[in-house]
């Protein structure tokens, strides 16, 4: 069940790195606890920057409020322990081990001389524990594989213990038992947490089978939003992608989107 | 998995200084007097090379300290604190001052204090240049250092063709290559202590921050920390320190370039244990190859005392390059190793 207050919220969002070439216009969103919100959008379309607006690394215009509060006005530490942020490609620095990855994720609730609390080290232990990271914590990430590397990579943002947790693409790269295993994580992470999740994909059946809720966003804008069975229509998705597609329907089920392969993208 | 408490950061801290005061002592025993190489100096022995070692421990631990700050701020292994323009300042200020002094204009500051000078304007041209719109951008900060250094040692190289050194100046080379100087005040000891000390323990107090420094500017916003502030303040801290030991001894090389990398092999790369360690390790390796000159001078003073700057660049260069090997090796992909 989904709380009805938002506890992300954008009102009229916009920005722009030249003024004559904006990337986001007007963008209103709603994000509300213990709800997946999949991001769709093409190339360019402006989901990445939209992420970061949210989370106030990108400033421009419009308002985003979190928990109520206009999230410019709250100091970086307040934000970063109810919003965690997952970018497309994160990184790690070469010799840290899962455990130090994990630990930076206590970064907001450190103090001086990055003095740890027994709770910093517990709730570390107990992501590890959770995320099945538990017999790797001494292990380089760089000899992790890139599923298990993301996994990692989300536990640091769950030690953060946030309410909210945006994810850009991040199925990019991964096989497909990886990409379940992710798809699951969000699920549980949502309902059993009661964490509000907005995850950029750009792969339309995986936001129709997971996400409560789907965004299209095209030039910056949203171009429509609601269930999967609303957003995930062929005709609407030729609009953005400029790509062919049928609907597969099955009782029960998500709608399926097949793509006609051999015809090439309709030229704008 | 160890909690970095309180009590682990003073443990770490002593272990440090403990590592550090055996070194010094030992360096104590090590001189060029008639008695040999190795002796119990006479009391006034003592009183010369607890001055040079001490000397070399600051220089030693402000530069590593330093370097910690360096590689981590600007996410590149071979950032050295020299660059963003503060050696090649100093040498400029402290070498620009001498025709100064020659000319009876430039009493009422000395060569130190002029180089600090020349260090730190440096570096204000270099955060000047590169800071758009108060943001600095690693990149941008290391293409502008490189500029403002390559400046700085066409206008010395410049100088030095158009005029010749006033008489006892002891030539350019002098301010190239830096060494261990036993002509300091007292005040000069201690301002440049202070600075050392004042500014590693801000350092150190902003390891936490420092431990995320290397990833995206996005993702360590999204961990609660200010990437700009924390540039800012770190590069400006450590480039203070680097000023104050180039200042009393010129530039010596390698010292913040292969402590922490050095340190790194022992206790990792988060900055909160890497920073005591590092810098006692370049605190106490700067006094031992300030010994070391000492003792290949030899008693008979034969041979002259090396400036130690020559040593470490001699012996820090091939260092380097076979820690660089030894962690190829050790990042080598092995069979079965990934999954």
């Amino acid at each position: 069940m989904t709380n009805l207050a938002a506890l992300l919220e954008a009102r009229n969002l916009s920005f722009a790195y030249e003024p004559a070439k904006p990337i986001l216009r007007g963008v209103d969103l709603k994000l509300r606890s213990g709800e997946v919100v999949a991001l769709l959008g093409p190339n360019g379309s402006g989901k990445s920057t939209l992420l970061s607006c949210l989370t106030g690394h990108l400033r421009g215009g419009g308002e985003v409020r979190l928990a109520g509060n206009n999230l410019a006005r709250l100091p970086r530490r307040a934000v970063a322990r109810q919003l965690a942020y997952l970018p497309q490609f994160p990184t790690f620095e070469p010799g840290q081990s899962v455990g130090d990855v994990l630990r930076i994720g206590r970064a907001p609730y450190l103090g001086a001389f990055g003095i740890e609390s027994n709770n910093d080290l517990e709730i570390a232990r107990q992501t590890a524990q959770r995320l099945q990271l538990q017999d790797m914590m001494n292990r380089p990430m760089d000899e992790l594989s890139g599923g298990q590397r993301q996994r990692v990579f989300i536990g640091r943002c769950l030690c953060q213990q946030p309410q909210a947790l945006l994810l850009d693409e991040p199925t990019t790269g991964l096989d497909l038992r990886h990409q379940a295993e992710l798809c699951r994580l969000v699920q549980t992470l949502s309902r059993d947490n009661n964490i509000a999740i907005l995850m950029a994909t750009h792969d339309l059946n995986l936001a129709g089978a997971i996400a409560d809720r789907i965004l299209l966003l095209d030039d910056g804008a949203i171009v429509r939003q609601g269930v999967s069975s609303d957003v995930l229509h062929p005709e609407t998705l030729h609009g953005v992608y400029g790509v062919r597609m049928h609907r597969i329907e099955a009782a029960g089920e998500a709608p399926a989107l097949r793509m006609e392969w051999l015809s090439a993208p309709d030229q704008p | 998995m160890k909690r970095w408490s309180a009590k682990s950061a003073l443990q770490y801290a002593g272990a440090a200084a403990l590592l550090w005061a055996v070194v010094a002592g030992a360096c104590l025993f090590v001189g060029s007097t008639t008695a040999g190489r190795f002796d119990i100096p006479t009391s006034a022995a003592l009183s010369l090379r607890l001055e040079r070692v001490w000397v070399a421990s600051l220089v030693g631990a402000a530069l590593a300290g330093a370097g910690v700050a360096y590689q981590s701020i600007l996410r590149n292994p071979l950032a050295d604190p020299y660059l963003l323009g503060v050696s090649s300042g100093a040498s400029l200020a402290g070498y620009l001052w001498q025709f100064a002094f020659a000319a009876g204009i430039a009493a009422a500051l000395s060569q130190q204090a002029a180089s600090f000078v020349g260090a730190a304007v440096s570096v204000v041209v270099v955060f000047g240049v590169a800071g758009r719109r108060g943001r600095l951008d690693p990149v941008t900060l290391l293409l502008t250092g490189v500029i403002v250094n390559a400046l700085n040692a066409s206008l010395f190289l410049l100088i030095n063709a158009l005029i010749k050194d006033p008489p006892g100046a002891g030539g350019p080379i002098s301010f190239i290559v830096g060494g261990i100087r036993t002509n300091l005040t007292s005040h000069q000891m201690i301002a440049a202590a202070v600075i050392v000390a004042g500014g590693w323990i801000l350092l150190w107090s902003l390891s936490g921050q420092l431990a995320a420094a290397a990833l995206g500017d996005a993702e360590i916003e999204s961990l609660g920390i200010s990437i700009q502030r924390l540039r800012w303040i770190a590069l400006g801290i450590a480039s203070l320190i680097t000023a104050a030991a180039v200042a009393v001894s010129g530039p010596i090389g390698f010292v913040g370039l292969v402590c922490p990398h050095l340190a790194r092999r022992f206790v990792g790369p988060d900055p909160r244990r890497l920073l005591p360690v590092a810098t006692a390790l370049g605190a106490a390796l700067l006094a031992l190859a300030d010994a070391a000159t000492r003792y290949l001078a030899g008693p008979s003073r034969a041979a002259t005392v090396l400036p130690v700057g020559v040593l470490t660049g001699l012996l820090g260069g091939p260092f380097f390059l076979f820690l660089l090997l030894q962690g190829r090796r050790s990042r080598a992909p092995h069979a079965g190793g990934l999954s």
